[in-house]
């Protein structure tokens, strides 16, 4: 018995002294926003966290060598520039002071965007809708896209040429999961017929194309990358208010001030509207579902 | 026969738990998880005394933790618990209804294949090769793996007749790649039925089938069925996976909470609601292998 307590307390004593890891928030002077100065992850390098695959039109071109991101049909590497994220993070990381070479990328699944505890990247970009109840695991930079969501479908499908929110009740609509577009499903249409729901988008046009669902609600800029026949249409403004793509920071991550202002100058200088146009095709005459 | 339970001839002592050769108080040959080997009161205190001292310390360091508050935040949320919770169990049902359909068919598909495998002669050897080509094959490829070939390939065939249901084709699925395990526990159930036995029941004028049949399968299923219930709640835990075919069960539904609210909450209903179908069970199998090895012991004195 002696020896049993002496291995229990070896343990508790082993237990105690690897558990509390200081935390690792250091705090920098809100207003100190030049690369040396920042909170950063890595000091000198931006890490940016999205997902991979990463997918048209956020992210395109040719893959780079070495690049843990392979470019496909639907798919493009972040390191290019290519798409409208890529082309925001490296407009975002040159407002800031970084040079391209100081740009690092980082492949996440979606949940360790808003996993608790000191995060391997600086903030997480990957189209993620600012909502209330989201802000409380997170703390969102200010909006750098005013996003809307539209229905896609392939020709034959009883959703095509439907002009009514309530015309689509009566359909199997499928979106992925954690997606505004699942939000849309549920909360604008209201449908009578429960709504697939996928782990990503690839796995909603899959059984999209395979028949098994009548449309897919994604962003609009999505819509015009070919991924189903048809744009059946927008849908409108949603009853919560605009919604809005934001970076993730871990809470109270000292850096978001300096991103903030950077947004601020990309958006008063028109840079964020010509990355619009350049990378994102919209196209008004969508119509939109009453 | 001595292994082969009870039978008519077999004589169960009165009072047939407790060996006279064993210490008082053990009923099984294995150390009890209260009090260790020999549970009198002083030891039965000890442990309570050491189990509450060291879960006490251990909750203290993970509470004191600089990490904790973020952790029960995101992870033990009272609130996103009550609001996920009913959704979740309430979706669960599909769960129930995959693998309960699922482990029926495992049964009757594995013991064909388990059959088909054990079949003797040489006239037999394209089915045993047959039988063991499938069971590598299963065994073999990651389980999420069939359920996507198998949930969005087969579909896209586009063939008539073909249904294109997300359920159905998780459960078979789920029902190929358990086979393959339980077909061989059912192998190793009918291995350990020794070979006297069938030359006896030969011997007796049964046929190969009818001895197979009436002397080997009843007891190999008997003697296989803890392995086999293990087997069932590995099935039942896997059948979470069919949600990447978009069919929305209850891990579905808890993802589609956390990741609108940002929450792992709705992760920890649903470990709750898996531990608490899957334990029962556990406890199930050990109380069947402590009765198994009873009737084995009485059984041999």
């Amino acid at each position: 018995m002696r020896k049993g307590l002496l291995v229990l307390a070896v343990l508790a004593v082993v237990a105690t002294a690897c558990a509390p890891k200081s935390s690792t928030a250091t705090s920098a002077a809100a207003g100190d926003c030049t690369p040396d100065t920042m909170n950063l992850h890595t000091p000198g390098q931006l890490t940016i966290a999205t997902g991979n695959p990463a997918y048209k039109p956020w992210y395109g071109g040719e893959s780079v060598p070495d690049s843990d991101w392979k470019s496909g049909k639907y798919t493009g590497d972040p390191h290019t520039g290519d798409g409208y994220e890529s082309a925001f993070a490296y407009a975002l990381a040159e407002q800031l002071g970084f040079t391209t070479d100081q740009v690092t990328w980082l492949g996440i699944p979606f949940g360790k965007s808003f996993a608790p505890g000191p995060k391997d990247f600086d903030f997480a970009m990957q189209q993620i809708s600012i909502t209330p109840q989201r802000a409380k695991a997170v703390d969102f930079s200010d909006g750098y896209y005013d996003v809307n969501q539209a229905l896609i479908a392939d020709n034959g499908s009883p959703a095509i040429g439907v002009t009514t929110l309530a015309g689509l009740k009566d359909l199997k609509l499928g979106a992925p999961v954690g997606t505004t577009s699942l939000q849309v499903i549920q909360d604008e249409i209201q449908p009578n017929v429960e709504p697939g729901v996928y782990p990503d988008l690839d796995t909603a046009l899959k059984d999209l194309h395979n028949g098994q669902l009548d449309g897919v609600v994604v962003d609009f800029p999505d819509a015009f990358y070919g991924y189903a026949d048809q744009i059946v249409g927008q849908f409108p403004q949603l009853s919560s208010g605009q919604e809005q793509f934001g970076l993730a920071f871990e809470k109270g991550n000292p850096f978001i001030p300096c991103v903030n202002e950077a947004i601020a100058t990309l958006q008063s200088n028109g840079t964020l509207k010509q990355l619009d146009n350049q990378w994102l095709e919209t196209d008004a005459s969508v119509p939109v579902f009453s | 026969m001595a292994q082969s339970g009870p039978g008519p001839n077999v004589y169960f002592p009165p009072g047939g738990e407790s060996d006279p050769r064993m210490p008082p108080g053990s009923g099984d040959r294995w150390p009890k998880i209260l009090g260790g080997r020999d549970a009198n009161a002083r030891n039965v205190w000890v442990a309570v005394a050491s189990t509450v001292i060291f879960f006490g310390f251990l909750a203290i360091v993970v509470v004191r933790s600089p990490g904790w508050p973020a952790i029960k935040e995101s992870f033990f949320n009272g609130a996103e618990f009550h609001a996920s919770f009913p959704v979740i169990l309430q979706k669960f049902v599909r769960n129930i209804f995959i693998f309960c359909i699922a482990e029926v068919l495992v049964l009757i598909l594995a013991l064909f294949i388990a059959v088909l495998r054990s079949l003797p002669g040489p006239v037999f050897t394209p089915l045993r090769i047959m039988a063991a080509a499938y069971t590598d094959l299963f065994r073999g490829v990651p389980t999420i793996l069939v359920i996507f070939l198998l949930g969005y390939g087969m579909p896209a065939l586009e063939l008539q007749g073909i249904p294109d249901s997300d359920y159905l084709w998780g459960i078979l699925a789920l029902t190929l790649v358990y086979s393959a395990y339980v077909a061989e526990v059912y192998r190793a159930g009918i291995q350990s039925v020794h070979p006297s036995q069938v030359a006896a029941a030969r011997s007796l004028g049964l046929s190969r089938w009818q001895s197979m049949r009436h002397v080997v399968l009843p007891q190999a299923v008997r003697r296989v069925i803890p392995p086999l219930l293990n087997d069932f709640i590995g099935l039942q835990k896997d059948s979470a996976l069919v949600f990447v075919l978009g069919v929305v069960d209850a891990l579905g539904q808890a993802q589609i909470i956390q990741q609108g609210d940002f929450n792992f909450t709705p992760f920890v209903a649903l470990s709750l609601i898996f531990i608490a179908i899957t334990i029962p069970q556990a406890r199930f199998v050990d109380w069947l292998i402590a009765r198994d090895q009873r009737k084995r012991q009485s059984s041999a004195v």
